[in-house]
């Protein structure tokens, strides 16, 4: 398998390659969202004296910074690209090898991270000077986040792969994508930082996958969690990533009683 | 090298295969279109109906229909893209939709519309890729690869992105990327559409060499019979999915058309022919009769006889393979019925 890992890679760098404006315009979308939310959020509490709840505007700079490093290092597009896939007739070339065609969406995924990793960290260093970013973390929260944002990306990955099999049956999923999407947007911690939101909004969250793929590694690198609440934060992911596991395996092995090789 | 059964065994073996396919049914108009949003209504469409038939090692078999027929449904099915409605197949000995690996590395599905290789890197570096999934020895793949490159004539091609080949360079090295794992078994859906007379020739001949070198078993459906007369020595012939005629091409012709074909050339003007068949043909001194098979002889006679010192030539021959399969794909119900 690490054979086969290193010859895909090397193809996907080389057509990756082809398309860098897109990669890099793709990454500068994605810090969007988090910038206008840090803005807004250090005007409120700029307004309220310098702090709204626990978090001040250091705070605020440093969480929606680290939600922004977080949410590049998670994201997968795989259920857009899979349905794109089964309507052209390109996903029964992969099933036709012995290669389960998730490994190729590991490693796209993968090369696409990695090379416009560098251009969001510069990106991220001038919000924070601009932000005045203050990091008050421990060593450990470093030690942390390192399996939390690993289980993030893999919870990530699965629940897209879970999202893509229903095209199985659906043929077109971008409803079900959108519907995903805007319940992270509340649930994940993008609007504000969990421990700011109403208290049933917070169980809720902490009920759903979601914020273990954004907010909770995010409060990890920032440094706002506790030790023992850190650990706890793993367990649950763990426990999301072994569920969205067996979802999968469910759902690929009766789509492919489903699929009807169209187009291919 | 090759993944072969035991030589007793059929490598590809299929009993009451049947396909239904669930699609859903509307009439046109916005009304409709409404109406479909509140209560859907599905049709089963049968798309193969319980087909059997069996290929032994080495064999090199076409397996024609015209379009919706089922042929690429059964193929689907045998390389395990497709789970069927009913019935039982096994491939090399293993049921193909179950996709086990020892399966998928001993068997290919080459479709001469669609593209397995990443458009936007070199087929060399494809190749390369292809290797490691299939896990191909070294010495293994520098062997076919060579083999393949001699073939079909690849050497200028692998170095460029396949999106900048034509037509029918591109299809070469999807042949050669299907083909580089030596699989065992070939399904082989219209490997010569679309590709201009010359490429077609040598797609053909490539294949044949490629069968006598490997050894390897071949299911092939095509439009061109070119292909199937150059290729295969068997026939498969499937109609509105039901198996209609499974045995040598050269038989046939005997099977499907009733008829045989005269062929007259008068030193004089042709007159009137019909008193010895159907004249499908004629012009000032050469005419085609169709005649009943079983009555050839008797007709040829009675022209040699009839026609006398006017006649310069004869000849009497199964019609040409082309109007056989052309009658067959054009009768509404099953040739297997109308005959029966």
């Amino acid at each position: 398998m690490i054979r086969i890992y290193r010859q895909l890679l090397i193809a996907q760098i080389q057509a990756a390659a082809q398309y860098r404006i897109q990669a890099v315009l793709w990454m500068l979308f994605s810090i969007i969202r988090p910038v206008i939310f840090l803005a807004a959020w250090t005007a409120v509490a700029a307004a309220q004296g310098g702090s709204v709840g626990a978090y001040t505007t250091s705070d605020f700079a440093a969480y929606y910074i680290a939600l922004t490093i977080v949410g590049h290092l998670t994201t997968a597009w795989n259920s857009f690209e899979f349905e794109f896939e089964v309507r052209q007739g390109r996903l029964s070339p992969k099933l036709l090898r012995p290669l389960h065609p998730l490994h190729y969406s590991v490693v796209e995924n993968l090369i696409w991270k990695v090379t416009t990793f560098l251009p969001l960290l510069l990106v991220c260093v001038v919000i924070a000077l601009t932000f005045q970013v203050r990091w008050t973390g421990e060593w450990w929260h470093l030690a942390l986040f390192v399996p939390s944002i690993v289980l993030a990306a893999a919870l990530s990955f699965m629940i897209g792969w879970v999202v893509a099999t229903s095209t199985f049956w659906l043929q077109r999923i971008n409803t079900v994508n959108t519907l995903l999407q805007r319940t992270s947007f509340i649930f994940a911690g993008q609007i504000a930082p969990l421990s700011l939101m109403p208290t049933a909004l917070q169980v809720v969250s902490y009920a759903l996958p979601f914020a273990y793929v954004l907010a909770i590694p995010a409060e990890i690198l920032r440094g706002g969690v506790t030790p023992e609440r850190g650990l706890l934060y793993l367990a649950g992911q763990t426990v999301w990533l072994g569920l969205s596991i067996v979802a999968f395996q469910f759902a690929w092995r009766a789509g492919l009683r489903e699929y009807s090789a169209v187009g291919a | 090298m090759y993944a072969v059964p035991p030589m007793d065994a059929p490598v590809v073996d299929v009993r009451a295969l049947r396909k239904v396919y669930r699609v859903t049914e509307r009439e046109t108009g916005l009304a409709a279109t409404f109406r479909s949003f509140v209560r859907r209504r599905y049709r089963e469409v049968l798309a193969v109906d319980g087909i059997t038939f069996h290929i032994d090692p080495g064999e090199v078999v076409g397996f024609l229909g015209p379009n919706g027929a089922g042929k690429t449904t059964t193929l689907k099915m045998l390389s395990g893209l497709l789970y069927p409605t009913s019935g039982e197949a096994t491939v090399l000995g293993h049921v193909p939709w179950r996709r086990e690996g020892s399966f998928l590395r001993g068997m290919t599905l080459l479709m001469g519309n669609r593209s397995q290789l990443v458009w936007d890197i070199p087929a060399a570096d494809s190749f390369l890729v292809l290797k490691e999934i299939y896990a191909i020895p070294d010495a293994q793949y520098r062997s076919t690869l060579d083999e393949l490159t001699g073939l079909l004539e690849l050497q200028p091609l692998l170095h460029k992105p396949v999106r900048g080949l034509s037509l029918g360079e591109r299809m070469k090295v999807e042949f050669a990327a299907g083909l580089l794992h030596s699989p065992g078994v070939a399904f082989l859906d219209e490997p010569t559409l679309g590709l201009d007379i010359s490429m077609q020739g040598r797609i053909r001949r490539f294949v044949a060499e490629y069968n006598q070198r490997s050894g390897a078993t071949i299911l092939l459906t095509s439009h061109y019979m070119d292909d199937v007369v150059a290729l295969c020595r068997r026939v498969i012939v499937i109609h509105h999915g039901v198996l209609l005629y499974d045995g040598a091409l050269a038989d046939l012709a005997e099977r499907m058309a009733p008829y045989k074909r005269i062929g007259v050339t008068l030193r004089g003007t042709v007159g009137d022919l019909s008193t010895f068949g159907e004249v499908v043909s004629s012009n000032e001194n050469t005419a085609t009769i169709h005649v009943p098979r079983a009555q050839a002889g008797e007709r040829t006679a009675r022209l040699v006889r009839e026609l006398g010192d006017q006649l310069a030539d004869i000849s009497v021959e199964d019609p040409p393979i082309e109007e056989v399969i052309d009658k067959v794909f054009a009768s509404e119900r099953p040739l297997a019925e109308a005959t029966a």
